[in-house]
């Protein structure tokens, strides 16, 4: 094969200035092995946003009347529960389901009051759903047999100054539109993964708000959790429901998360093009120092015969080999660090309030879907290409006569 | 026989819009098997008549015929492909590739003519044997004197069976005893198997050695001495 002495010489050209050529790749392992555990820490953060967000509060369907989604009153209820339940229950796409009576209102204590949404539920199903019961930080989830029993969020213990057994007023509307008021006692303190749904979320037995907004056996909301939560929408669509309800997936409730999901495919080829732009330019860089210092010899090869495909083609392979030397090394270094991390995730406490904000926990863990590897490899591929064409266009430009005279 | 048969060749360069004629109208047969040296004063256009005997340079009129073929009316990428396999080049500056033996130098352009491998081998051994290089032919041009690699110059020239080899200053960086050396080995190539050299030289002792001495002066040959 013709070309085969200029792959052999292209190997021991890399190799003529061996600090140089290191660099390069020791540049490229660094680049490619950081650009891919960065997208992996990101991947990783994103998915642990949309899966919290889905798992402890949004859940994947939500079932209301089409009235509560207009204007959200305790009249706007779903009046046959039960049934609708047993219904869901038996699809096989379902994994837990559970209904929820859910009104605003303002929670206030002897010194300071703020608005929450009050959320009646089952504590049994409830738990199938969310893992809401699992935040608890101080005292117990519902568990007791008492009827005056509130949870709240930590961020509204300490807005309202409440401990556990303190005292707290809710103030809301009942199905008529009466105002009404119940003193409750806080029996357990949640902590979740965000901040602000913990300031405006508390939580009582659905029986006991139902009782208090004269309205037993109704609830507001259903929530459903599917088998695979990137098919709520094809679910949500074969839901056969009774007029003057509505189903939303949970990119129908939570825009910003289904803008997230579908974003971050794209941020992570961002981030690692421009990575890969940077290195693009080093090795820009070194071929063209290599073709500008090889002219006399690149000039005595097209003298002698060499023709300029072949002399393309070595400045090329060239460019690919320092490549091809240290992206699979990068990706495999990165691979091993998502691997080791997987379990253990990586310990962001130290930002822990505003990552808590955005509904990410303090323990971030990487993670890249598999295809993610195989078009970096397309990527670096590409931009490898890209930077080999300026320096063997240099060289393709040389005269022979005038090159090979260079000193 | 003629090997090369330069016909009415002009070489015009456009230096600030004003033209310099390099080569004024030369003709010039040369053939198998003689030792031309082309001898002049700096710019008379001995490199310029090499280069475009060489077909590295193309006239400005006038055509130039390599056995039969007109090197000029042939394409770029066929004269590129002529060049390869019928004219043998040997620089001033050896202009070996560094990172390849003495032995990788010579079977390159056999490579690239794509013969097998051992063949190549072969041959590149043959040559370096013919310029007493035998002890040399795994060292690299970092490890060889100035006259040992225009020793392998000429036996990459050779490689390919050339029909002619051009040599440009060949002897300008050697010391005397090897540039004395380098000549006997191009005459007894020459002698022996009746291989065409031509040179650009200042060098009196390639002139002295020269069966034919061509000389030019301002583009033109103000004689053509067969000794």
């Amino acid at each position: 094969m013709k070309y085969s002495p200029i792959i052999s010489l292209s190997w021991k050209n890399i190799w003529r200035n061996k600090t140089r050529s290191l660099v390069v790749i020791v540049a490229v392992i660094l680049g490619t092995g950081a650009g891919v555990f960065m997208s992996a820490f990101m991947y990783g953060m994103s998915m642990q946003m949309v899966s919290n967000e889905l798992e402890n509060f949004t859940s994947h369907i939500q079932i209301h009347s089409k009235d509560y989604k207009d204007e959200v009153l305790p009249a706007n209820f779903i009046s046959n529960t039960d049934s609708l339940i047993q219904e869901l229950s038996k699809l096989p796409f379902v994994k837990s389901v559970t209904a929820r009576s859910v009104i605003t209102g303002l929670a206030s204590t002897s010194s300071s009051s703020y608005g929450v949404s009050i959320r009646g539920i089952d504590i049994e199903t409830e738990r199938e759903v969310t893992e809401l019961s699992n935040f608890i930080k101080e005292g117990e989830f519902l568990e007791n047999q008492r009827s005056n029993s509130i949870v709240i969020g930590e961020k509204l213990a300490q807005r309202l100054s409440l401990e556990i057994r303190s005292k707290v007023v809710l103030n809301f509307q009942d199905v008529e539109n009466n105002l009404s008021a119940a003193a409750f006692r806080v029996s357990g303190i949640y902590k979740s993964s965000n901040s602000r749904y913990d300031e405006s979320n508390v939580f009582i037995k659905k029986e006991q708000l139902n009782t208090l907004i004269n309205a037993d056996g109704i609830s507001h909301e259903i929530a459903i959790l599917v088998d695979d939560f990137k098919m709520a929408d094809i679910y949500r669509d074969s839901l056969k429901l009774e007029a003057g309800l509505i189903a939303e997936s949970w990119g129908d409730i939570s825009p910003s998360l289904r803008y997230t999901d579908s974003m971050v495919g794209t941020m992570l080829y961002i981030v690692m093009v421009i990575i890969l732009i940077a290195l693009t330019f080093g090795i820009i860089n070194t071929m063209l120092m290599a073709v500008l210092e090889r002219q006399q010899e690149l000039g005595m090869l097209m003298a002698v015969g060499v023709n300029k495909s072949k002399t393309f083609s070595m400045i090329l392979i060239e460019t690919f080999m320092l490549a091809i030397v240290g992206a699979p090394i990068g990706i495999f270094v990165a691979w091993l660090g998502i691997l080791g991390m997987r379990e253990t995730g990586i310990n962001v406490s130290a930002w822990a309030d505003g990552f808590e904000a955005y509904g990410i926990g303090t323990i971030i863990y990487p993670e890249l879907q598999p295809e993610y590897y195989l078009n970096v490899g397309i990527l670096i591929f590409i931009t490898t290409l890209i930077a080999a064409l300026y320096p063997s266009y240099k060289a393709l430009k040389l005269n022979p006569v005038e090159a090979i005279r260079k000193i | 026989m003629s090997v090369i048969n330069v016909q009415d060749i002009t070489k015009v360069y456009n230096k600030d819009k004003v033209p310099v004629y390099a080569l004024n109208g030369i003709n010039l047969e040369i053939n198998l098997g003689e030792f031309t040296a082309i001898v002049g004063p700096s710019g008379s256009g001995k490199t310029t008549l090499l280069n475009i005997i060489g077909g590295l340079d193309a006239p400005s009129s006038g055509k130039v015929f390599i056995e039969n073929t007109d090197m000029f009316a042939l394409k770029e990428r066929k004269l590129i492909d002529f060049r390869l396999h019928h004219i043998g080049f040997v620089f001033q500056a050896y202009n070996l590739i560094p990172v390849l033996t003495a032995l990788e130098n010579v079977s390159f352009i056999l490579q690239m003519q794509g013969l097998p491998t051992s063949e190549c081998k072969e041959r590149g051994l043959t040559l370096l044997h013919e310029v007493g290089l035998d002890d040399k032919v795994h060292k690299r041009p970092s490890e060889l004197s100035g006259g040992q690699q225009q020793r392998v110059a000429v036996a990459r020239a050779l490689a390919s069976k050339p029909n002619f080899v051009l040599a440009d200053e060949p002897t300008a960086n050697l010391d005397s005893k090897s540039a004395s050396d380098l000549l006997d080995l191009m005459y007894e190539l020459n002698q022996k198997e009746e291989i065409t050299f031509i040179f650009s030289t200042h060098d009196q002792r390639v002139v002295e050695r020269a069966k034919r001495v061509v000389t030019l002066v301002d583009g033109l040959v103000d004689s053509d001495v067969f000794k």
